[in-house]
């Protein structure tokens, strides 16, 4: 075990000397910049994607309300009556029962 | 440290020509890692391109310049596992498309073309690399960076951030892994 201990390390010593560190091409350094150039575009445009998915969002929920808001208007119920009229006709019987109380006196 | 503290700084805070220069003072020395994580010399500037890449946008995260050498050993090792990942995914299916022959042929083709210490540095190189072919992308990774690139655990233990005795148990596991392969690979030549 020993043996092929000292065997695997002295493989791993000669793999090192056989991948020895490369020298980078000229062309490394330009194409890293357009990778990062890419990537930023591409993020760029999602967030432009996710802010054009956001407006079109509003778009319709603005014409929804445009659509809907007449229509519930036009449900509601609205009396044709004064708000003094509406009020008499709320507590028409509130004489009368103070009258009646009276009587009971 | 290859470059001094003030130009990663620099390089943090967006300036574009100090992200240049720390790259060109370190690329060398990341390829040579990477081309022994991942054994595929075609292969080595798209790794160390995309190396360079994820630290660009993440040097902003980097707390202190300090940390720096072992933070970028720690995006080489995921860059490294990431390709040797799709490498398995991409090799599983290849194997098929082409037969036991034709693969020959195409080995035959290339070692005439390379002189003899040429032809030994590519045997040495195969031989390692059908061994790690044996055990995990991780073992794989945590092996070449220890015994390979001759890391210590002091080294290890901030690249992977767990602490020394965690990772002496995971080495002593990879090595026997490695071991057993290489003891069957012996067996196998002779």
């Amino acid at each position: 075990m020993d043996r092929m201990t000292e065997n695997l390390d002295a493989l791993w010593a000669e793999y090192r000397d056989a991948c020895p560190d490369p020298e980078p091409s000229a062309q490394f350094m330009p194409m890293l910049w357009q990778k990062i150039e890419a990537r930023r575009l591409e993020t760029t445009s999602l967030f432009r994607h996710m802010a054009q998915a956001w407006v079109m969002a509003a778009l319709a929920l603005t014409l929804l309300i445009v659509v809907l808001l007449p229509r519930l208007r036009h449900e509601q119920v609205y009396s044709a009556n004064t708000y003094v009229e509406v009020l008499d006709d709320a507590h028409s019987n509130d004489a009368l029962e103070l009258l009646a109380a009276g009587e009971v006196e | 440290m290859l470059v001094d503290f003030v130009l990663i700084e620099r390089a943090r805070s967006g300036d574009d020509s100090a992200f240049s220069q720390v790259v060109q003072a370190y690329r060398k020395r990341i390829l040579g890692t990477i081309a022994r994580l991942i054994g595929r010399p075609e292969d080595v500037e798209d790794v160390g391109q995309e190396v360079f890449l994820r630290l660009y946008y993440s040097l902003e995260q980097l707390r202190t310049a300090e940390v720096f050498e072992p933070w970028l050993y720690r995006l080489t090792v995921n860059a490294a596992y990431d390709y040797l990942r799709r490498q398995r995914r991409r090799r599983e299916s290849r194997m098929s498309d082409l037969s036991e022959q034709q693969v020959m042929m195409a080995d035959a083709a290339e070692g005439g073309r390379q002189n003899d210490e040429e032809r030994r540095r590519s045997k040495v190189r195969e031989k390692v690399q059908a061994l790690l072919e044996k055990v995990s992308g991780e073992d794989r990774i945590l092996l070449t960076l220890k015994e390979v690139e001759g890391l210590s655990l002091k080294e290890l233990e901030k690249i992977y951030g767990v602490n020394e005795n965690a990772l002496k148990v995971r080495l002593f596991r990879a090595r026997q892994r490695v071991l057993k392969a290489h003891e069957a690979q012996q067996d196998k030549e002779k």
